[in-house]
């Protein structure tokens, strides 16, 4: 009769326990946030989920990090309503999403970024000419670089003698095809440009060789590796400074997005609401900052708040 | 005569009853097995049809058989040329569907990691089924199949991570030991049948596998030694530039000597492992016999073991290619993943498996490279079922001699 007493009391709190669940909790956005996308993006997304999760514990965020190309099939598919990606969607991945959906996504800034030029840090090259950039890493040379540059003394050093050996992002990422954009005009990669699946393996690989040569997001500098600075149109060499890439003076500059499937005139969905809160935030771009990318500019803040209606947050 | 006890024959109704369920549910496994199979190979083929059959939507641009396998001149280039760059970053461009650096890059992965298993995986196999004292094949084969559980991806890792970049540094060091090592070991043999008979009973053939240790380490430790002196003398101090100047070889860090390496390490247990069975199968009475007709260890083993074990050792090889023609963790990782089509050792390569491993989560479902991807996929479905197929049937003919053999008086 005891135990039969003691079970009967441990159902009722639980039940009572339950019955509470919904009161208690009644003012707490509650829901799991999934996103696909960006490889570049994924220590700064789960650092905001984690935020995001101490704000709300009722929120978690799910990632999957395969790559920029990655995020718009998922968005356009509906597996997913948060597409991370470091670079813009292309004309043909809106068009895709707008034919499924009827409507464009919604396109929020969350981070500047720049794709920095890596070698050995032991490798003398000081600065880096466009031209150049492109007669190093590309086959077409349709972005000013007159010739093919192969060898280290064709950039009018000594040492390290003999080939450059390069290394890149594969076809998947972003950094990928923003490289390909900026720094060779849509042209071909060379083909002896090896692809590693990460940008960290790049820059491994770039360390770990003095004659080699890469490019990877510049958060993950590591002091291995020097990131060279790059002649810009005017003849001035840019470094990849926090501020010269939030002007965009640094010519290989980049901004990373976030897109959300968000039927025009509605409201966002409380989860979503909390995540772009807290990104928008002066504690969401303080993590950017401690992740190695660029803080936005405050009015650029300002203006995406406004235009989302978040503008009653501080 | 008396009626069973009605339990006795309850329990043995129960018993067929079992008996009955066992034999339906493995049947209807095998059955699911077999149906697997085919329904992967019909989704594949079902993905892939559409390629040649319509205009593909994603592109406008008709993939014809030739433009995948021939050379196709593009804007920018002299020469026709082989290229893979499936994705664009403009509309205006058209990507480049060149599936020949492809299944050149997988043929040579698999070519070098057999080239390095090959040997090793049967020489090993040979004398540990013919030599070896029985106490020592105890604890060594155990040891060699469990390499077989090593995951591919930790192979990759190491071999992308550590061998590559010191392979690099220590490049003539690295070539020395490849130049070096075979010959040492024939030398410690010929130097074997020299030593005095007293001499030799210390150093059982049986052992060989403990007692060559220390030679093989000297070995190593003398290349490694010598390395860069023979690099400062011959090649003038840079091998490297030498390699490029007189060979006309580029040496890229990741590269097709470092994957052999690599799947040879992943290939060797399992072809050493059939290879071995296959040995060691062998009836003992067809050895003997050579024996005692006066046959050296030697002759017994060329002109009779091998013979009546070589559909076993065949369809060893044929397994380990298989499997590095399938391998894709080792070849993404350790091989720089560029669409060339070289002979050279020292340059990288890009396998059928590694591109869909890479490529897939962004292409486009249903568009061109989606089924591309699943058109190498099919490809890599047909060789390896192939492959597995002739190695088994190879095998069960085999086994079916060594029964006969085995069954003579």
């Amino acid at each position: 009769m005891q135990r039969g007493g003691k079970a009967r009391r441990r159902w009722l709190g639980a039940l009572i326990l339950m019955l509470a669940m919904p009161v208690a909790m009644a003012d707490e956005v509650v829901g799991s946030l999934g996103a696909v996308g960006s490889d570049t993006l994924a220590g700064l997304m789960l650092r905001w989920g984690e935020q995001l999760t101490d704000r709300h514990p009722g929120i978690r965020l799910q990632l999957q990090a395969s790559g920029s190309a990655s995020a718009p099939p998922a968005l356009v598919a509906g597996t997913t309503r948060l597409g991370p990606m470091s670079r813009a969607m292309s004309d043909t991945e809106r068009r895709d999403f707008i034919e499924r959906h009827g409507y464009p996504p919604v396109e929020i800034e969350v981070a500047r970024d720049a794709l920095v030029v890596i070698v050995h840090r032991h490798n003398p090259l000081t600065q880096l000419s466009l031209a150049e950039l492109d007669g190093i890493f590309s086959a077409t040379r349709r972005c000013g670089g007159g010739h093919a540059i192969t060898r280290w003394r064709e950039l009018g050093i000594e040492r390290p003698r003999g080939r450059l050996a390069l290394h890149g992002r594969n076809a998947a990422s972003g950094t990928y095809g923003l490289f390909r954009q900026r720094a060779l005009c849509n042209g071909d990669y060379r083909a002896r440009l090896d692809e590693h699946p990460g940008s960290a393996a790049v820059v491994a690989a770039v360390a770990a060789s003095p004659r080699a040569i890469g490019y990877a997001g510049r958060n993950h500098l590591t002091a291995g590796v020097r990131a060279l600075p790059l002649v810009d149109a005017e003849g001035r060499a840019v470094r990849p400074d926090p501020e010269r890439v939030r002007q965009g003076d640094y010519p290989l500059s980049r901004t990373l997005y976030l897109y959300l499937n968000l039927p025009p005139g509605e409201a966002l969905p409380g989860p979503e609401r909390a995540f772009v809160e807290l990104i928008l935030s002066p504690e969401g771009q303080e993590t950017v900052v401690e992740l190695g990318f660029v803080a936005l500019p405050q009015a650029t803040l300002e203006r995406q708040r406004r235009r989302l209606g978040l503008h009653e947050t501080p | 005569m008396s009626d069973p006890s009605p339990s006795l024959h309850l329990r043995q109704r129960l018993r067929r009853g079992r008996d009955h369920l066992a034999t339906a549910l493995i049947t209807a496994g095998g059955i699911g097995v077999i149906a697997a199979l085919l329904a992967i190979g019909v989704f594949l083929v079902v993905e892939v049809v559409p390629l040649f059959w319509s205009t593909p939507t994603d592109t406008g641009h008709e993939v014809s058989w030739r433009a995948l396998w021939l050379p196709q001149s593009y804007e920018g280039y002299d020469a026709p040329q082989h290229r893979w760059q499936p994705t664009v970053t403009s509309a205006e461009e058209r990507p480049q569907y060149g599936m020949t650096p492809l299944v050149w890059g997988t043929l040579k992965a698999a070519a070098w990691a057999l080239v390095i298993a090959v040997p090793l995986a049967l020489g090993a196999a040979i004398h540990s089924a013919m030599f070896m004292s029985r106490r020592l094949r105890s604890r060594i084969k155990p040891t060699l199949e469990l390499m077989e559980a090593l995951p591919g991806v930790v192979i990759g890792f190491i071999a992308g991570l550590v061998l590559a970049p010191w392979v690099e540094r220590h490049l003539a060091g690295a070539l020395a030991l490849v130049v070096l090592l075979p010959p040492g070991v024939l030398i410690a043999g010929w130097g074997w049948t020299r030593l005095p008979v007293r001499l030799r009973r210390c150093l059982p053939l049986g052992w060989a596998g403990l007692w060559l240790v220390p030679w093989l380490l000297l070995l190593v430790a003398a290349a490694l030694g010598l390395a860069p002196w023979l690099e400062a003398g011959w090649f003038g101090g840079d091998l490297r530039g030498w390699l490029e100047l007189r060979l006309g070889l580029d040496y890229a860090s990741r590269n097709a000597m470092i994957v052999g390496l690599a799947m040879g390490f992943a290939v060797m247990p399992s072809v050493y492992a059939l290879a071995e069975d296959a040995l060691s199968g062998v009836p003992g009475s067809l050895g003997e016999g050579a024996q005692a007709m006066g046959a050296t260890r030697w002759q017994t083993l060329w002109k009779v073991v091998l013979p009546a074990a070589s559909p076993g050792v065949f369809s060893a090889v044929m397994i380990g290619a298989g499997r590095a023609v399938g391998e894709t963790m080792i070849v993404l990782m350790a091989s720089g993943n560029t669409a060339l089509m070289t002979l050279s050792p020292f340059d990288g390569m890009r396998s059928m498996a590694a591109s869909i491993a890479i490529e897939l989560p962004e292409a486009a479902f249903g568009g061109t490279h989606y089924r591309l991807l699943l058109l190498a996929a099919l490809a890599l479905f047909v060789f390896t079922f192939l492959v597995n197929t002739l190695a088994e049937v190879v095998r069960a003919r085999l086994r079916h001699r060594y029964r006969r053999l085995g069954g003579a008086p």
